[in-house]
């Protein structure tokens, strides 16, 4: 039987939803909906899927096909077996009787079913299934109050109705045309009806609708597009229609884009203009004004130059008058006087001459001044430099000093860099300078310049651009996934603000918790580790964190030490974030290289990768075989207190496997130690791997716990040794090997565990 | 109150609405909606809202519906008369509705109408904009009403007024008007705006801007107003305590205390704007001047609800 279907549409109407809450918005309405209608047994088995729309005063659903009733249930109820409630000549007993009886049936209804315990008595009963007009008045008002928004608000009173903006009407549409009815129910004192609301502006009064289609038709009409899609579509077609015979183009800008789609019913571009002698100011601040502060598109040509030019979207269907650009041609200029007014006040104090105005701005309470905070800076900054400058390791030069044709090519795999001392002053002047513009106008005004306004200002003030780039850079990366600093010397600036914010953070009790990190600490760790990783600097994480303890001067409420440990294990945390999910290598890769040591971060991915490289060849799988192997014969002697770790005596090997896995070794060992210390880890690798037939005949053929103490104890010394050697870069026992390794499954909860 | 949206043909910018008549027309039309035309407060406030009319009315079941003009002062905003757009004292027109009619925004929309601005020719556009005052434990959620990219009034669902929530909500609409007249007058420059017809907004109010700025920007000196701060702050909280000790609100001088309050809160304004204080301080002194504002806000209540009590009597 083909059960029938009919379409149910409807609409909230708000007061203007915030554009950010829009998409989530929708969704959700639209995923409550469906799962509302399948949980009350509405929905078909197939049928075309349903849709969801939204504009800042309204969220749609269109289901086209809603069961108009229930599917009957027909449910089975078990009397008394045939032996008992037939007599031997077929006739109903009275245990039939009374079971007819109590279920309101008749002796008659009754069947005969076969179940794995023999023949019964039953009875069919059919439920059949309610209709739909009948459940939606129950199960439309569940979906609205099961929506979430990030922020919400009461507009009757606090013990009344809770929503993201006032609720002003509800469409509620069961079927289509004439047929068409009226869902009734009420939320927040709103009846549902069959009318929906046009376009402020342009749409008049009411609309009755029929259907969907007749509700689309007559929003068109009353100057709404209801479809997000395909606003974004006409105002991407009408910004190109505007610049395009100009050869001009927006900056791109998809969060811009997003906003004017869910802030608008029907939009149209319009394109505005500003005075040319404006273009004097930076872009980054002419942008700012623009985008953050009045929603538009900001101009430029095939270049890339900014042009004296905007683009607002609308919510209308044009400027017959011209008075709308010129209203927005007025509020942007003013807005630009402000940013150039700002500008030349705050050129009457040089970021240095501002560098004492520090002293009285906080930066946290118990952390002090940024004035302190920048003299901390500078400690830990000296810091990096001196690691950097006695880093005797293979390098080249840092090549960001170069001139441009002659630095190495983008994308070149990275390299460990020699320091120059050039450097270390470079450092320090941006580090003196970088704070310096929390004091101006401009970063009162605009917040989220801070740091690109004073390299900037430093520039414009006749700083070296490595100084000026590093302060404009020195708050990158924002997380794991931002840019880093463009040169080394914004790198190094930028890891002494971090490594203080969270060894300082740390200290004063802000580490972050659970999903609460109210000072961004994490963000800040994850670009500790982000920058020393990806300018290749090797620097040690111990030394920096206890240095930036020591220069710390508050009143300490808990162990030094109890800190440090916690910094670095936040720390360790981060740097497995980083190669995990950054850098997508296996966690098992991950695991096993910061098992080895991490002190280094930029070391331990320089040995994940190698060991991601090696791990699959076969020497290298049955390597990590007999790696826990031995781990375990060690482990389980250790406590038995039969060995301790020393020198194989080799007057005592035996000859043949034993001995020769001691030779094997040796030279594996030796070959292993020189190209690790020269950073190639590959080869390194690959000597050790090259250890496997040796290892696999020692283990077929020799008997580690013989009865001879001596021998026993220096073949477990052997194996430490080995062991040793295979923990070195990476501890091969944590590699999780094929579907023969048993150790895999342990390995997996132990992770998940943590 | 339904209200018909009156289509008034819009003027040109000569013969657009002088700043007063601005004032005019936008009082006469709430009072037509029933609104109660009241003074503007005569202490200095950092916005309409903090004026007794607004802050304590809306506390408490009772309907209310008021309308007034309230310079505010924003001492940080100061640009000794110099800048186009920038103001240390501006004009409000303060609006609250309580409860709020369903078809407010309708209403609102009708009273820029009235003012002459039409409506099908410019972009009006409501922008999520969550309004708060820390120093009233007073906050709403609600937009910033933009037309054509003016901001150009604050539209807002108080939720919380001294900390306390409220039952029933206000609508609380905060007009700019300068802004307002600049725009119907089409004027790049504040102080070009018409007062009247003879007079500007420059010839009003030029000096005074300059003079406001001078002293907070300069000629404070952060010792008195952090003294003054201390003094104002110690009265109202002396008074207080001695209404904790004594059971009755009825001796309880609320509305001066209320005063005080205020004179702290714009003492923390000039220090805040002379750069005297420092971030945590800041948080600190804040804290200090919501709890006043809090308490007076609990003491109102309290008091009407010993008022609805004793009547049935």
């Amino acid at each position: 039987m083909k059960h029938s279907t009919l379409p149910l549409l409807v609409e909230l109407g708000c007061e203007e939803i915030p554009a950010r809450f829009l998409d989530d918005a929708r969704d959700d309405f639209g995923r409550q909906m469906l799962s509302a209608l399948g949980e009350s047994r509405l929905l078909p088995a197939s049928a075309e899927p349903a849709r969801w729309y939204s504009t800042p005063r309204r969220l749609t659903v269109w289901v086209p096909a809603v069961l108009a009733k229930q599917p009957d249930v027909v449910e089975e109820l078990i009397g008394p077996p045939v032996k008992v409630g037939l007599d031997p000549a077929g006739k109903p007993t009275r245990a039939a009787e009374s079971f007819a009886a109590k279920n309101a049936a008749r002796v008659a209804d009754l069947v005969q079913i076969t179940t794995p315990k023999g023949q019964y008595l039953a009875l069919k009963k059919t439920h059949s299934g309610q209709a739909a007009v009948d459940l939606l008045p129950g199960i439309l008002p569940g979906v609205v109050s099961s929506l979430n928004f990030p922020k919400s608000m009461y507009w009757v009173a606090k013990s009344g109705p809770r929503f993201v903006r006032p609720i002003r009407w509800i469409l509620a549409l069961w079927g289509e045309g004439k047929q068409a009815r009226t869902i009734p129910f009420e939320i927040a004192g709103v009846k549902a009806g069959n009318v929906t609301c046009g376009h402020r502006i342009l749409g008049r009064g009411g609309l009755r609708v029929q259907g969907f289609a007749d509700y689309l038709k007559k929003l068109q009409q009353a100057g709404v597009e209801l479809d997000p899609e395909k606003r974004r579509t006409r105002i991407r077609a009408e910004i190109k229609a505007l610049l395009e015979d100009l050869r001009l183009r927006p900056v791109e800008d998809n969060w811009l884009e997003a906003w004017i789609v869910n802030s608008t019913e029907w939009p149209t571009a319009l394109l505005g203009q500003f005075d040319r002698r404006y273009l004097h100011l930076p872009r980054e601040i002419l942008v700012t004004v623009m985008r953050d502060h009045q929603k538009y598109f900001a101009v430029e040509d095939g270049k890339g130059n900014l042009q004296p030019r905007f683009v607002t979207v609308l919510n209308l269907d044009g400027d017959t008058q011209g008075r709308i650009r010129e209203g927005h041609q007025r509020v942007l200029s003013a807005r630009f006087a402000d940013a150039e007014f700002f500008w030349n006040a705050d050129q009457k104090a040089t970021l240095q001459d501002r560098r004492p105005l520090l002293d009285r701005v906080t930066y946290q309470a118990e952390l002090g001044s940024y004035g302190e905070k920048v003299q901390r800076m500078k400690a830990v900054a000296r810091e990096l430099c001196a690691v950097l400058e006695g880093y005797a390791g293979p390098c080249i030069p840092d090549d960001s000093l170069l001139p441009d044709n002659e630095r190495a090519p983008k994308g070149a795999v990275p390299r460990l860099v020699r320091f120059v001392p050039m450097v270390r002053e470079r450092v320090l002047r941006a580090v003196e300078l970088c704070k310096s513009d929390l004091t101006t106008q401009m970063v009162q005004e605009f917040p989220e310049l801070q740091g690109v306004v004073g390299g900037l200002y430093a520039s414009a003030q006749g700083e070296s651009s490595q100084v000026s780039e590093a302060i404009y850079d020195h708050y990158l990366p924002q997380g794991a996934e931002d840019r880093c600093p463009r040169s080394m010397v914004g790198a190094i600036v930028s890891l002494a603000d971090k490594i203080d914010s969270v060894v300082g953070g740390f200290a004063v009790g802000h580490e972050p918790t659970g999903s609460s990190d109210p000072f961004a600490l994490r963000r800040q760790g994850n670009g500790i580790i982000k920058v020393m990783v990806e300018n290749s600097l090797p620097l040690p994480l111990r030394l920096l964190v206890e240095r930036a303890l020591n220069i710390l001067t508050i009143e300490w409420r808990k162990p030094q030490l109890e800190v440090f440990r916690a910094v670095l294990e936040f720390l360790e945390d981060r740097l497995r974030y980083y190669l995990e999910t950054v850098r997508r290598l296996r966690y098992d890769s991950v695991r096993a290289v910061l098992a080895a040591g991490w002190d280094v971060p930029v070391d331990a991915l320089w040995r994940a990768e190698a060991l991601e490289r090696v791990r699959g060849s076969e020497n290298f799988e049955s390597l990590s075989l007999a790696a826990k192997r031995i781990k375990n014969i060690l482990g389980k002697s250790a406590t038995a207190e039969d060995w301790r770790p020393g020198e194989v005596d080799a007057g005592i090997l035996e000859e043949g496997p034993e001995r020769e896995l001691y030779v094997a070794y040796g030279s594996a060992a030796a070959e292993a130690g020189q190209l690790t210390a020269s950073g190639e880890y590959d080869k390194a690798l690959a000597a050790i791997a090259g250890l496997r037939p040796a290892v696999d005949r020692f283990f077929d053929k020799v008997l580690v716990m013989t009865g001879d103490r001596g021998v026993r104890q220096n073949r477990l010394r052997l194996l430490g040794k080995l062991d040793q050697l295979f923990s070195g870069i990476a501890r091969f026992a944590e590699i999780v090997g094929g579907p023969g390794d048993v150790d895999a499954s342990t390995l997996r909860t132990v992770k998940s565990d943590k | 109150m339904a209200s018909k949206r009156k289509r008034v043909k819009t003027g040109t910018a000569r013969t657009a609405l002088s700043f007063q008549d601005m004032i005019l027309r936008l009082s006469e039309f709430w009072a037509r909606q029933g609104c109660v035309l009241a003074l503007p407060y005569d202490l200095e406030v950092g916005a309409g809202t903090m004026c007794p009319e607004t802050f304590l009315r809306v506390l408490g079941p009772e309907p209310w519906r008021v309308a007034y003009i309230q310079p505010s002062r924003r001492p940080a905003d100061g640009r000794y008369g110099e800048n186009p757009n920038r103001l240390l004292k501006h004009t409000q027109m303060q609006v609250i509705l309580k409860p709020p009619p369903p078809d407010i925004q309708e209403v609102f929309l009708a009273s820029l109408e009235d003012l002459g601005i039409d409506l099908r020719h410019h972009d009006i556009r409501f922008e999520e904009d969550n309004w708060e005052a820390p120093t009233l434990g007073a906050w709403g959620i609600g937009w910033q009403v933009m037309l054509d990219g003016l901001e150009i009034t604050q539209f807002t669902y108080f939720q919380q007024s001294g900390g306390i929530d409220l039952e029933p909500i206000s609508v609380e609409l905060t007009y700019g008007l300068e802004r307002i007249a600049a725009f119907l007058q089409a004027a790049d420059d504040v102080f070009r705006v018409r007062w009247d017809n003879k007079i500007t907004y420059g010839d009003m109010r030029r000096e005074e801007e300059r003079e406001l700025s001078l002293y907070d920007f300069e000629a404070a000196s952060a010792q008195t107003c952090r003294t003054l701060f201390e003094l104002y702050e110690g009265e109202a909280a002396r008074l207080l305590a001695a209404c904790r000790a004594g059971a009755s609100t009825h001796g309880f001088p609320l509305r001066k205390v209320y005063e005080l309050c205020l004179k702290c809160s714009h003492l923390f304004n000039i220090l805040d704007a002379r750069g005297a204080i420092s971030v945590t301080e800041r948080v600190a002194l804040i804290g200090r001047v919501r709890k006043l504002a809090c308490e007076v806000a609990g003491i109102y209540l309290d008091r009407k609800a010993a008022v609805v009590e004793a009547e049935p009597a």
